[in-house]
């Protein structure tokens, strides 16, 4: 099996150390722990918005201490959980980031093919501020869906969602990744969510 | 025409009085802030004395070394006050606010005297008051403007963190910050020039009119100054904010927001 992003003696500052970590390629990986245990601090390392105090990662064999971070960036795409959408239409949005990202727009038949996959039925002209929590996760997720990732990390992404939508969403995303080969990697905590759609399961301990 | 009114210290005296009006008006409205007014006039009193003292010895023994040691005096006096305020920031940026307040001041302040006055850069007549604006409103400018900045990204780090996350540059996301911060250090110097004439008459030509100046002669220094004071503080809030942003990220792009008491590694 091959991996596309794998850890050896990973330690973040002097509190969090991690054990070695595989990542299979094109499939769908969940992370659980404790609080505390580092796995929001696991995607931010393999993004490289921290650095490591020890230890390698390596991307598609590769190690990213020798990788253009923002290139990295683009490629492994984090969607935090902690959700932030500009002021403005959905529409604005999409611009938006993908203006930051230095990218043309896409069409409005492309926006709602990832807002529906992201269970969130909007009209591109709904102003972001009068959204519930729920549909903000739902929109910023599609936003990250779009920008078309090689991995794509979600730290709990159905957290203000409710149970049938999160099956629904989780469901559609796992096929568009596995349709699109991209390698899929969530934080959750809800076991059934991860019976239901992890191919396989990293579970992190406080040390 | 230097026929202004030598004060006699006792006629001076009687502008003390008014303060009485200001305390018996706090004390009617129960403002408990007698005490700074206080201790803010004795202040002043004190220390304009003192510059006097020093400015006449000065002007009677008009050595190069003493302007330029007062020059250096006023222009490390505005940089401590800049960087009490902003003690949070890292070393470098505190460097390049220091670099940019002298070297926007003092480029400014020679042009000045220099070009359009056209005297000596060591003449302390021209040289101290002119160089005591220019620092003075470069000062509060930076200030303002690294408390803007401050202000627009505290409560910032989601949009910071999402847009650092989809891959944006470092740059691309903080110079909305730093364009924005820099409008607020500008305003307040443009909104005064707007007003200047019909609101208020300046203090510097209001002061030269007192002395016996030519009410034309004042006018075209308080325009020369104007302009003056509005590039000083344009140059140096660029200047601290441009150059000063860049240290907030390292090569990684990683950004470091501890300028809003936030850092990064949490």
């Amino acid at each position: 099996m091959q991996f596309i992003l794998s850890a050896d003696g990973l330690m973040f500052q002097t509190l969090i150390k991690y054990p070695p970590i595989e990542i299979p390629q094109a499939q769908t990986t969940f992370i659980s722990g404790d609080s505390g245990s580092g796995k929001s601090t696991l995607f931010k390392l393999f993004n490289a918005t921290v650095s490591p105090s020890k230890g390698t990662i390596l991307y598609q064999g590769k190690n990213i201490s020798a990788i253009d971070t923002v290139c990295l960036r683009r490629e492994v795409l984090l969607a935090s959980q902690s959700v932030f959408l500009f002021d403005g239409t959905i529409r604005n949005n999409f611009v938006e980031f993908f203006k930051y990202r230095e990218l043309a727009a896409i069409d409005e038949s492309a926006i709602n093919r990832f807002l529906h996959i992201c269970c969130a039925y909007f009209p591109l002209d709904t102003a972001c501020e009068t959204l519930s929590g729920g549909e903000r996760q739902r929109v910023f997720l599609a936003i990250h869906m779009a920008l078309s990732p090689t991995v794509l990390m979600l730290d709990e992404p159905t957290s203000a969602l409710d149970e049938g939508t999160a099956h629904r969403m989780m469901h559609q995303v796992k096929v568009y990744c596995q349709q699109n080969q991209i390698t899929l990697l969530v934080i959750c905590h809800d076991s059934q969510m991860v019976k239901a759609f992890a191919d396989k399961v990293i579970i992190l301990e406080r040390r | 025409m230097n026929d202004i009114v030598n004060l006699q210290i006792w006629q001076f005296s009687l502008i003390y009085l008014l303060l009485l009006i200001v305390l018996a008006v706090m004390k009617k409205c129960r403002i408990n802030q007698a005490k700074l007014m206080i201790v803010a006039s004795i202040r002043m009193t004190v220390q304009l004395a003192l510059a006097g003292f020093v400015l006449t010895y000065i002007f009677q023994n008009p050595h190069p070394a003493f302007t330029v040691a007062y020059l250096l005096a006023m222009t490390g006096f505005a940089i401590y006050r800049v960087l009490d305020k902003n003690r949070m920031l890292n070393r470098r940026f505190k460097a390049i606010i220091a670099v940019s307040v002298a070297a926007s001041g003092i480029s400014v302040l020679a042009f000045f005297i220099g070009a359009v006055v056209g005297e000596s850069l060591f003449s302390p007549r021209y040289v101290i008051p002119i160089a005591g604006m220019l620092m003075g409103n470069t000062m509060t400018g930076v200030t303002l403007g690294l408390k803007a900045f401050r202000e627009n990204l505290t409560g910032q780090s989601a949009h910071v963190d999402a847009m650092l996350n989809i891959g944006a540059k470092p740059e691309k996301i903080l110079l909305p910050f730093v364009r924005q911060s820099l409008e607020m250090a500008l305003l307040p110097t443009f909104n005064s020039v707007i007003g200047m004439g019909i609101v208020s008459l300046p203090g510097m030509m209001t002061g030269q009119i007192l002395s016996g100046t030519l009410p034309i002669t004042a006018i075209m220094y308080q325009i020369a100054i104007m302009i003056a004071i509005c590039t000083v503080v344009c140059l140096s809030s660029f200047g601290a904010l441009y150059f000063g942003y860049k240290t907030l990220f390292n090569q990684r792009n990683q950004i470091s927001l501890d300028v809003v008491g936030r850092r990064y590694a949490e």
